[in-house]
Order: C-alpha cells, then structure tokens, then sequence
C-alpha cells in the first residue's frame, strides 16, 4: 500500500516538476497580465515584458533604422512564408511600414515593421508548436 | 482685477480639465473604448462568440461562454486579461484566437475591453 | 533505492501513457489508418448529434439545425444552381475546335464518375481532381485552361456532379502506396492544424464548433463537406467550387491562403472526401 502511494506521488509529482516555468512561460504570462513595460523576475534576474520587436523599435528614428527593421521584418516574413505560415496582414502592414518611410515618418515605419517582425516570428512559434500538436484535436 | 481673477481661474481649470484625458483614460472612457472593441468586427468582434447583456449586443454568437459574473469568475482581473491575451495557454485547442500574443488586439485595446467586460 | 525503483515505474508509466496517447491520432505514415479516422469521425458526430442520420451529413448544417433546414427547402424547390447545370450540359457537350471533348477524355464518357474524385494518380505521384482533370482535357485538346474559382470551370463540374448525383463516393488509398497515405495524412494535417493570425484550424470550427454560432451563422459539421459541390453560395451570389471556399476558408484565419489546386488543398480534398465514403453525391448544392 505504501508503495502504491509513492508510485502514485511520484507519477502525479514529477510531471510538475518537469514543468517547471521556462523564461518564454514566465515572459507570456507576465505580459498577459501585465501588458508592456512591466518588470518581472525569472530566476532571481529581472526582466521586461517588451517584445524583442519593440526593443529593436526602440531606436533613433532615423531611415537608416527604419531601412534596417523592414529589411529584418521581410526576411523574417519570407522565413514564416517558407514553412507555409504567413499570416494575412503582414505583407500590407509591411507595405505601409515601406509607404511611412518615403514620407520621412521613420517613428512610425520603425513600430510598423516591429509588428510586422513580431507577426513573423509568432507565426514560425505557431509552426513549430503545431508540428507536436496538431493531432490534439483529431476525435479518438 | 476680481474679474481678471475670475477668468484666469476658469482659464486655468479649462486646461486642467482639458488636459485630464491626454494624460490617462478615465474608467468610463476605457469602458466606451472597450465595448468599440468587442462590437468591432475588424477589432476584437467578441460578439460574434461570446454573449453580453448590453442592450445594443444584437445576433452574438455562443461559441464561447457568455459575459456574466466575470468578477466572480475572475476575482484576479489580471487573471482576465491573461486569458483574453492567450485563451489557447489553458486549453491548446481553444477556438478563441490569441488575441494579445498575436497582436490582433494592442495592449491598450485589451486593458479596454477588460474594463468593459468586468462590468458584467 | 525504493525510492529511485519507485521513480523508474513512474517515469515508465508516464512514458508508456504518453507513448499509447501519440500512438492513436495516426499522425504518422506508420500509425496513420484511414478507416479508423472515418469511423472515429462518425461516431464523433453521432455522439454530437445523436438525432441526426448518416445519410443526411450530405446536407451540412441542414442536417442537425432545424430552422434553417425549412428555409434551406424553401430555396431547394427552385434550385438557384438549376441554370449552371444546363449550362454545364451545354459547356460539356460543346466540341473543341479539334472536334474532341470532355467526354472523350473521361471514362464513360464523364457521366455518373463524381464519386471518383479526387483520385491518387499514382504515375503522375499526385492527388487529381475532378476540376483538374477538365482542365488537362482542354489543354491536351489544344485549348486555355478555365480559371479555378467559378464561372465556367464550376458549371462543368455541377453538370458532371448532376449526372451522379445518389452515386457513393468510393476514394480509395491504394493498399501499400506510401505515397497515396502520404498525401492523405498531408491533407489530415491542414485539416487539424491550427493557423493564421486567428489561430484556427478547419477543425476548431467544423468539428468542435459545428452546430454552434459564430455571430447569426452556424458552422457546418465536416462530414460531408464535399459531397455537395460546387455549390451556389447566396454570400457569393453565383456558383464556386470547392477550392474557392478552400481559400476562402484559408484567408478567415488570417493566413496567406494557399493558391485554388494547391497540391496541399488537393491532399485536404482527398482527406475530407475519404471521410466521407459511404454517403452520396449530391451536388450542387445550395447554401447560405
């Protein structure tokens, strides 16, 4: 009998241990809850809750910078177009970062082509993840 | 000079009232802002899902649950908010788009339409 | 060292759930099994809606949704798709300047085979479709190809539908030909995978949501789904075919869509069509 309960525990007990909380959950459930620009700690560091994307934004507004992100946003948009997961918007917010840098607003070509970026990457995350777990809702 | 007084203060509580709003939505303006949201189809278009007792919600959808006892079932509202931010971190197959994750919604029009839906 | 034993047969016991719980989906060419995901997809629906008959999935969403079924039947006795049909028969019938036609380049004369399609090609090591196929008789008969969407390509394929109309549907994936089961556990995949800005997958909807409103419109269950096409859509006004609601479809989830024939769409034809072996076809069909 009490072995049957410490084989019990140690199956309930060990997959929460193996789940322990990665960067990536901690950093999405703090941005979830808290928005942008909130700090948190992971692993006794702290952090931010801005995305990578609005980090590389974050720049002098300069068409030297805006150049840079969109090329970063396009490379990255034909990376997700390559595995098949391009999402809708992307290639028009993408054009509307390129249309903002001609009429010299760079503030605003810089935050569009970080979204572009970030829409990019969410969407190579979103393959990778649905390669594991597609199956999830296939009825038994 | 009482008159001068007189409109230099109503001069001066102008601007105060004026610039009130530039600096932080008051609730009742997130609320107004957040029901734009959940109605908007190109915006959050809540509607089409979820159920809401406000008199100008017409043909909502019922694919998820309907907007009542919210600040029962979310004594947290951070809590709330995670779940509009993501609905697919609580269950993978969820029909419900990740509406902050994938930046369908910005971080503004989430605070806003949490405030409009707590009210229910 | 009870201890580490005691961890041995969890970790044991949790691998061998995990182990039985991938093994069943069929996600992979080994463990992939057609006729199980049919079976499994029935007894889904049958479960779901346990008034419904089998027979009448052909129908969509007129199967298990009452009210709209009336308004549906209303529109039936004066089929919108009546006039794409005769032009169909007339299209099908009208020779190539080579003198040659359709009929010439489908068995029995291209009359009562909807049931067929699509089919694993195996020379060709490719899924084909009814649609397809009129296209490469034009083009091996020295004429353009139709676009895919609509208009004459659409009308051709009712009128093929219309003359098989209470024919079973019979796809077959060749016994052995890994090629044939590739394509259809490809087709299986975009079905169930979730995609686009919205994050949805053609199941979130038309399995787990089926029956159930999103916003004034229900969502049809996926058995049957292609049993009724090309279909006279009153949001379109006029007569499409399957792939158009594909990329339809693809583009509601905020995704890039994939191009009409994509050989990805053609594998998710060959899938859904499978699933729904054993009922009739029916198109065109009509639908809101």
């Amino acid at each position: 009998m009490k072995k049957l309960i410490a084989i019990v525990a140690t199956v309930v007990f060990l997959p929460a241990a193996a789940m322990a909380e990665t960067f990536d959950d901690a950093f999405d459930m703090n941005r979830a809850m808290h928005g942008k620009g909130y700090t948190f700690t992971w692993s006794g560091k702290q952090y931010s809750t801005d995305h990578l994307e609005e980090v590389e934004a974050r720049v002098a507004a300069t068409k030297e910078n805006a150049e840079d992100l969109i090329a970063k946003a396009k490379a990255k948009n034909a990376e997700v177009a390559n595995v098949g997961f391009e999402w809708k918007l992307t290639k028009g917010i993408l054009k509307d970062a390129e249309a903002a840098m001609v009429s010299g607003d760079y503030r605003k070509a810089l935050d569009l082509a970080a979204q572009a970026k970030y829409h990019a990457r969410i969407g190579l995350e979103q393959h990778a993840y649905a390669e594991n777990n597609w199956h999830l809702s296939v009825p038994q | 000079m009482r008159k001068l007084t007189t409109s230099m203060c109503a001069a001066g509580l102008l601007a105060l009232i004026v610039t009130t709003p530039a600096t932080a939505m008051t609730t009742q303006e997130a609320v107004a802002e957040g029901k734009a949201v959940y109605m908007g189809k190109s915006r959050g278009n809540c509607i089409s899902c979820h159920q809401i007792n406000d008199p100008d919600a017409n043909l909502a959808g019922n694919q998820g649950p309907p907007m009542v006892a919210m600040a029962q079932r979310f004594p947290d509202k951070r809590m709330l908010r995670a779940q509009v931010w993501d609905a697919s971190k609580n269950n993978p197959i969820t029909i419900m788009p990740p509406l902050g994750k994938h930046w369908i919604l910005s971080e503004e029009e989430i605070d806003a339409v949490v405030e409009y839906i707590y009210q229910f | 060292m009870k201890i580490i034993k005691n961890i041995t047969i969890g970790l044991s016991l949790l691998m061998s759930t995990q182990l039985v719980f991938s093994a069943q989906p069929g996600t992979t060419l080994a463990s992939v099994n057609p006729e199980a995901d049919r079976m499994a997809l029935q007894q889904f629906f049958k479960k779901r809606f346990p008034d419904a008959e089998l027979a009448d999935y052909v129908n969509g969403i007129y199967a298990v949704d009452a009210d709209s079924r009336t308004q549906w039947e209303d529109l039936e006795s004066f089929p919108p798709y009546e006039f794409d049909v005769e032009e169909g028969e007339r299209l099908f019938k009208t020779a190539f300047a080579n003198g040659k036609g359709y009929a010439d380049c489908f068995e029995k004369g291209g009359i009562g085979i909807r049931q067929n399609f699509p089919y694993w090609d195996k020379k060709a090591g490719t899924v084909k479709t009814l649609e397809q196929e009129i296209n490469e008789c034009r083009e091996s008969n020295g004429e353009k190809p139709l676009k895919w969407g609509k208009g004459p390509i659409a009308q051709i394929s009712a009128y093929m539908a219309w003359t098989s109309r209470d024919n079973v549907f019979d796809i077959k994936i060749p016994e052995g030909d890994e090629g044939a089961l590739a394509a259809y556990l490809d087709g299986k995949k975009f079905f169930y995978t979730k995609r686009g800005q919205l994050n949805l997958s053609c199941a979130n909807c038309h399995v787990q949501g089926s029956n159930v409103r999103i916003r004034a419109d229900l969502a049809s269950p996926s058995l049957g789904h292609t049993s009724h096409f090309p279909v006279f859509r009153s949001k379109w006004g006029e007569l499409g075919t399957l792939h158009r609601r594909y990329k339809g479809c693809h583009k509601d989830s905020r995704s890039q869509p994939l191009g009409m024939q994509h050989e990805t769409f053609r594998n998710l034809e060959y899938f859904q069509t499978y699933m729904s072996n054993g009922l009739v076809v029916n198109g065109p069909g009509s639908r809101k």
